[in-house]
């Protein structure tokens, strides 16, 4: 579940301009799928509620419950006599936006943590970094489980349990590079004119992070669905109407037609893979883009 | 890294295309054909096995409800009264007669003799009353309260513990080795049913004694009079059960072991029952009807319908306090059309709340409500609420053979009641919380829940559910009315005269509708071809010992 | 070496107390009250009030996270609150179906995923290589449960080739010493039993190896060609070394040392996968049980679960760098 390879705190090559990155990111036929996808998947999320067949939300026939795919319904209809496709469609906006927001938060909050904790080190540093050792001591999935059922079902739990996982591998990640770069000559200058540490850390330590930042995030989306869809899987998801992959998955497992009507898993589960894919291939060609290390 | 990868689009969309064709080319509903020697993995004919729902939650009678743990207990333990197979209309147990005082006050029962416990313990009148007393009285010394035992179904259908001023039961003597009487402190004609429910199986004192508290778990040793004796219990994965050579009942049982399978899941235990791996199950979801005609090898089995499934409307919330709003909801519901859907035809949808078994006790001229949105939504304008109003409704967080997929069910019934303009909220907990918090003031504002019933009689229906103690999940509802009429019927021993009363009281509840029923289910089962001898009951309690497997 | 590993196993000491801190806080923060759901729906406020004080909930929380912590030492977790089963027993019984699952699905994901590696990086480029490593990406994407339903959708109820859930036949007899099945039925000789167990685990050690699989490849790969790349390697090929050889002798121990690390790492991952896993083949491990007692409000097994599978994740850790330690003389053990 995690990335493929783990992020290593590379030092980017400051000069390189943006084109130049650009340049070499599109040579990688990985990225450029990646790219393609993503924005395939993002443009089905934003146009879900414009474009799909059906509203998930009303549309039902209990008459044509669980029909097999046909041509009014390409995908077939589930356990309520819902139109498939529009259920998979608008199911695309809602892991989506799970993953964004939690991602987002594992973001924000690992990296102040992060730069907190290699910034100032001491106390600081032994703090941080124990609580990052204990939450990465648990399985991902178990850590997000516990937090849903804290919380309660519900969308905002999931997105709250999948950031809390995402916290740790951020706080190690950002604190790495701050290590490595406040003993670089630049800082050390800075800091020698001195600069405040706020003012260090958010204009030049920041900047000078981000690139691996992004990649993890990316990659983190990857992995943020994959957690998300298995939270709802549990039962712990978004709750009804609202049509989220995983919720599917387990609807058409806990009520008993997953194997008698296998079209009512088959697209959640490809959806959330192809999902995940399109993350993985995007983050890898920008890790491989931004890291020359990685150009073998 | 991944620049030279030419042939990755190709082969990735290739395997992509490949899963999704395999997968929509297997038709789910190819029959299949009749196996010839029934697939080997079950064992042979000597060995029974069961697909169970779960892991019991304890072997110890008395102390607990679920129907897995219930349907163990009903192999290992004899009950003084047992149900003729099928129905629940009383037949000779551990008890071979037994008959009320004049005053309907004071029960005897003549036992058994020469009955023994699978330990060589003898079963008399005295193992009888340490059994009775475990459960009623807070003092026995081998009710382990200390330990957290509470044996709530007790208090649940005999009103109370010793002691306490609701307990039904005053007192419970051994006449001699073999008669024992119960003093009761009001007539309570359903007694023997109650006390024959698959709640109360007779448990071997000396087994008690010797695990303490611990007795009934799994690696204690659990021992009856029932046709099989306790072998291994293996959490998780399964318990064994073997021939009790000595039982009472001449030529059973008639099969060497059961085995009980814990599959959770009523789509993997239909997959087990098609591979042949288990000779049979309960609780099969209505959808896989067609998925199980379509196998050779298999047959449906019903179990006779004896439960309801219903929605609650909690009067102590505004806009369901006026009765006119409740009963607005309750036509808005399409229930004869969501019942045809989602119960594949193997549910009843009526006025009634007790199922279609007790109709002695109701009156067939009672109409049902009619489903008119129109109508409705001019009940709600005049009762205040033109705009309708939010409404929580809770649905269950798993199946239940009342309810067997209740969350499409309710997102069923949101949809019709946002056609009259009320808005409904869904929402869920885990399963524990979900029975717990509905006792905890205000309650659940709009809930889904069913009932089936413990013995057959309308008292365990109507009482629990409308009578005094029995409204705390609706807000702690009161009619005067139904209270008399049901604490009347209790005290009349005249089935004639009790049928009125009762058949009052269903109107009374049909007319507030704080638990508008829905559905009377035939729960769905389901047997390999080669097994005979099985008679589901309505009280979802069968023995396995007239199981035969060819 | 031996100071090496006691300064590791006393570096655990925090985050042990840490996890255990935590478990204890998270269950405070569960809503519902434990007592209430001990004693059921019907209980009296009495009654309720009574247990409290019995279970020592009315206690200040940090004298209760120190009985709870003096109980964890002495392996005492409770018992579960449904069926009142020792939890010490209960993991006694499920953590050998957990961990025979979980050794299996390693065992599929190295025999596999090794070797994929090694012909992927040796025929860099070519149709291996490709076929490898797009599979490999797809099996990081997919999520495990799914796949497991498809597996028994395809294997067990289309095809009937394997048993869909459960670890043993019923028709087959076999005593459990060891509570590993597949050691069990060696040391009872009994082979039917043996192939029973063997069938009954590949579908859920498929599903949960699938990850494992997917990084052991791309891992070996990107490992033998640094190797590969290497001047030894060279000098070997130059010297006029069989290919065969140079990658068999030369290339492969070298490469071998990442993918011990993973496969440590990865044994966390496969314990995560269990929980949805074992849910959908009916498992008897700890995955399913901790699932079970989260719907339950069991909190004593819920506690004891959780915190007995990350202790098991850190010891497995901590293994792994000291093995990582002895088997590369570069790193000082300090």
């Amino acid at each position: 579940m995690e990335s493929l390879e783990p992020v290593a705190p590379f030092s980017v090559a400051r000069e390189s301009s943006f084109k130049k990155l650009q340049k070499q990111f599109l040579r990688s036929i990985s990225a450029r799928i990646g790219l393609i996808l993503t924005v395939v998947i993002v443009l089905l999320a934003i146009l879900a509620p414009i474009l799909r067949p059906f509203d998930p939300a009303t549309a039902r026939d209990f008459a044509a419950r669980l029909s097999p795919p046909s041509w009014e319904h390409w995908l077939g209809t589930d356990g309520l006599g819902r139109d498939m496709l529009s259920l998979v469609w608008y199911g695309i906006r809602i892991s989506l936006l799970i993953s964004l927001v939690s991602v987002g938060l594992g973001l924000i909050i690992g990296t102040l943590l992060g730069l907190v904790a290699g910034y100032f080190r001491g106390w600081w540093e032994t703090v941080i970094s124990w609580l990052t050792d204990i939450l990465l001591a648990f399985p991902s999935i178990l850590l997000a489980i516990a937090v849903a059922t804290v919380m309660g079902a519900g969308l905002r739990s999931v997105m709250l349990a999948v950031g809390v996982v995402q916290i740790p591998i951020f706080i190690r990640l950002t604190r790495s590079m701050v290590l490595s770069l406040r003993e670089q000559g630049f800082i050390q200058t800075v800091r020698a004119f001195g600069a405040k540490p706020g003012r260090i850390i958010f204009l030049h330590i920041l900047p000078a992070s981000l690139a691996p930042l992004v990649v993890q995030a990316t990659l983190s989306i990857g992995t943020a669905t994959l957690e998300a869809a298995g939270l709802g899987f549990l039962g712990l998801g978004a709750k009804p109407p609202t049509p989220e992959l995983g919720t599917m998955l387990s609807d058409a497992f806990t009520n008993g037609y997953a194997l008698s009507a296998p079209w009512t898993i088959l697209m959640p589960g490809l959806m959330i893979t192809l999902i995940v894919l399109a993350f993985n291939l995007l983050g890898d060609g920008l890790r491989d883009s931004l890291d020359p290390r990685a150009n073998r | 890294m991944l620049r030279r990868l030419k042939r990755w689009q190709a082969v990735l969309f290739i395997f992509a295309a490949a899963i999704t064709v395999t997968l929509s080319n297997c038709a789910p509903q190819s029959s299949t054909a009749p196996t010839t020697n029934g697939s080997a993995a079950a064992g042979d004919a000597s060995t029974l096995v069961f697909g169970s729902g779960g892991d019991p939650a304890n072997l110890e009678p008395g102390n607990v409800e679920d129907s897995n743990s219930i349907y163990v207990q009903q192999q290992i333990y004899d009950r003084l009264v047992e149900y003729k197979p099928g129905s629940t209309e009383l037949e000779p147990g551990l008890a071979t007669e037994w008959s009320a005082s004049e005053d309907g006050r004071t029960w005897t029962f003549k036992l058994r003799q020469g009955v023994k416990f699978h330990d060589g313990t003898p079963f008399n009148a005295e193992a009888v009353k340490v059994n009775v007393e475990r459960w009623w009285d807070p003092k026995s010394k081998l009710g382990f309260r200390d330990a957290g035992k509470t044996y709530a179904i007790w208090e649940g259908l005999f009103g109370g513990y010793k002691g306490s001023a609701e307990s039904i039961l005053q007192a419970v003597n051994v006449v001699d080795d073999s008669t024992i009487e119960f003093v009761l402190k009001e007539p309570f004609a359903a007694f023997p049913a109650a006390i024959g429910s698959g709640y109360f199986g007779i448990a071997s004192p000396t087994a008690i004694e010797k695990a303490g508290a611990d007795y009934g778990i799994a690696g204690s040793q659990a021992v009856g009079t029932g046709p099989y004796k306790f072998v291994e219990w293996r959490t998780g994965d399964r318990l064994l059960l073997e021939k009790n050579p000595d039982y009472w009942q001449a030529g059973l049982p008639k099969t060497e072991k059961v085995v009980f399978r814990f599959i959770k899941e009523p789509s993997a235990r239909l997959a087990e029952l098609r591979s042949g791996s288990i000779d049979f199950t309960v609780d099969i979801a209505p959808d896989q009807l067609k998925e199980l005609q379509s196998d050779q090898n298999l047959k449906e089995v019903r179990r006779p319908p004896f439960n309801v499934g219903y929605l609650a409307l909690n009067p102590s919330y505004e806009p369901l306090a006026k009765k006119e709003v409740r009963q607005a909801i309750a036509m808005s519901l399409n229930r004869k059309a969501i019942v045809d859907s989602f119960w594949s035809g193997l549910a009843t949808s009526n006025s009634f709340f007790m199922p279609e078994s007790l109709k002695q006790y109701q009156d067939s001229s009672q109409a049902d409500y009619e489903y008119n949105p129109e109508k409705a939504k001019k009940m709600l304008a005049d009762a205040g609420y033109p705009d309708g109003f939010d409404l929580e409704m809770w649905y269950m967080p798993v199946s239940r053979p009342y309810f067997p997929t209740p969350k499409p069910i309710a997102e069923a019934f949101a949809a019709d009641l946002g056609a009259v303009g009320i808005r409904v909220k869904l929402n869920t907990k885990d399963w524990a919380a979900y029975l717990n918090d509905r006792f905890k003031k205000p309650g659940y504002q709009a809930f889904m829940m069913g009932w089936t019933g413990d013995y057959g009689d309308p008292d365990n229906f109507l009482y629990y559910h409308f009578g005094p103690g029995g409204t705390k999940d609706i807000g702690d509802w009161k009619n005067a009315q139904a209270f008399k009429l049901l604490d009347q019927a209790r005290q009349e021993s005249d089935d004639t005269k009790r049928a009125p009363l009762y058949s009052q009281v269903e109107k009374i509840a049909f007319d507030e509708a704080v638990r508008v029923p829905i559905v009377h289910s035939e729960p769905l089962l389901a047997q390999r071809t080669n097994i005979s001898g099985w008679v589901p009951s309505p009280l979802a309690n069968e023995t396995f010992a007239t199981i035969e497997k060819q | 070496m031996l100071r090496y590993i006691a300064r590791r196993l006393l570096d655990l000491l925090p985050v042990l107390l840490g996890i255990s801190l935590l478990v204890f806080l998270f269950l405070q923060l569960i809503p519902g009250n434990p007592a209430v759901v001990l004693l059921g729906p019907r209980a009296t406020p009495d009654q309720i009030a009574a247990l409290q004080e019995q279970l020592g909930l009315n206690r200040p929380l940090p004298l209760q996270y120190l009985s709870f912590l003096g109980k964890l030492i002495r392996f005492d977790l409770g018992r579960s609150i449904i069926s009142g089963i020792p939890i010490t027993q209960e993991l006694a019984t499920r953590w050998p179906a957990t961990f025979e699952l979980s050794v299996a699905a390693m065992l599929f994901a190295l025999i596999l995923g090794v070797p994929a590696g090694i012909l992927a990086a040796v025929k860099k480029n070519g149709w291996i290589d490709n076929l490898a490593m797009s599979s490999s990406l797809l099996g990081v994407s997919m999520p495990v449960y799914w796949l497991g339903l498809l597996l028994v959708y395809l294997f067990a109820v289309h095809l009937r080739w394997l048993p869909p859930s459960g670890r043993l036949g019923v028709g087959v007899s076999l005593q459990p010493i060891t509570g590993f099945y597949i050691l069990d039925s060696l040391l009872q000789l009994n082979f039917p039993a043996f192939l029973d167990v063997i069938a009954h685990l590949l579908l859920p050690a498929i599903t949960v190896g699938t990850i494992p699989l997917a990084i052991i490849a791309r891992i070996t790969r990107s490992a033998m060609l640094e190797v590969l790349s290497q001047d030894y390697i060279r000098t070997a090929r130059a010297k006029g070394l069989l290919e065969r050889w140079v990658i068999s002798k030369h290339a492969l121990k070298n490469a071998l040392l990442p993918v011990v690390t993973i496969i440590g790492l990865q044994f966390g991952t496969l314990l995560g996968g269990a929980i949805l896993t074992e849910t959908i083949f009916s498992w008897p491990g700890i995955g399913a049980w901790i699932y079970e007692g989260i719907l339950a409000r069991d909190y004593p097994v819920v506690q004891g679960g959780v915190v007995f599978v990350a202790i098991v994740f850190v010891l497995i850790n901590l293994l792994v760098d000291v093995s990582y330690a002895f088997l590369d003389p570069r790193i000082q053990y300090k």
